[in-house]
């Protein structure tokens, strides 16, 4: 299935799973020219991703990592794919700094780091099939 | 170093500041050993702590909100909870959450600790 500009891993379940795909997202982001602190920003929304789906998912965790290399813009797609209850991303309100500070829950940040570290983030999300695809363009010089 | 080892040193301490050199990748485990370490600093009088993250890798929300409980606990004593050194990817992370608002950031640790350590 893996051809030049796509790749796939199952997440295994052990400790730092999420860092995963991780090499895949350097692999082909670095091939489509993308910036070290590019790279950076996107690894850390995919680890962001991940961790969801480890936590709140069942079964495999699938990430599947695209670079589209002939799109102008190039672009790299990474869609994290898991099994578990499903969520609606849009009853996820945003974290707000101060509030967290004096709450016990001080989690729920990640999918407000995807949003604002990728050029897109797309959530669908049903019953037994979440898939979260991130998507970031590179910037033209 | 492989990105998902953890580095975590005392490198300085004198008087109310004490300095943390963190290294690698700050997950859950990360975060609940700084959080342990601080709270250590803070219990012996250290209220101004210093996160040096130049050998940091990459941070998740986990490690993140770990290190919220930090500076809630600093900012209960009066401290200061300070970085230096961050990333371009985790200072941007930083500046997406507001932490700028509630701590100190600095460019580099020469420049947190001549902001940081008391005039002689």
């Amino acid at each position: 299935m893996d051809d030049g500009n796509r790749r796939r891993i199952v997440l295994p379940r052990q400790p730092h799973a999420e860092l995963a795909a991780v090499p895949l997202v350097d692999l082909l982001g670095e091939r489509l020219g993308f910036s070290h602190d590019t790279l950076a920003e996107i690894k850390l929304a995919v680890v962001e991703a991940c961790l969801n789906a480890l936590e709140y998912g069942q079964g495999a965790v699938e990430v599947e990592v695209v670079a589209f290399p002939e799109e102008q813009p190039a672009r790299l797609e990474i869609t994290v794919t898991d099994h578990g209850g499903g969520f609606d991303a849009r009853a996820v309100p945003p974290p707000h700094l101060e509030s967290k500070l004096h709450a016990a829950r001080k989690r729920g940040w990640g999918i407000e780091l995807m949003r604002h570290l990728m050029d897109e983030v797309e959530v669908n999300s049903t019953p037994g099939l979440t898939r979260v695809r991130l998507m970031r363009k590179r910037k033209e010089a | 170093m492989r990105v998902e080892t953890f580095e975590l040193k005392l490198a300085h301490r004198d008087g109310r500041l004490a300095v943390l050199e963190v290294g690698g990748y700050i997950n859950n485990e990360a975060g609940e050993a700084i959080a342990e370490t601080a709270g250590t600093l803070l219990a012996e009088g250290h209220q101004v702590l210093l996160l040096d993250l130049s050998h940091t890798r990459i941070i998740n929300s986990i490690g993140i909100s770990l290190l919220l409980e930090v500076l809630e606990r600093i900012m209960e004593v009066g401290g200061t909870l300070a970085f230096c050194a961050l990333s371009p990817s985790i200072a941007k992370t930083f500046q997406i959450m507001g932490l700028a608002q509630y701590t100190q950031i600095y460019p580099d640790r020469a420049a947190a600790l001549a902001a940081l350590s008391p005039p002689l």
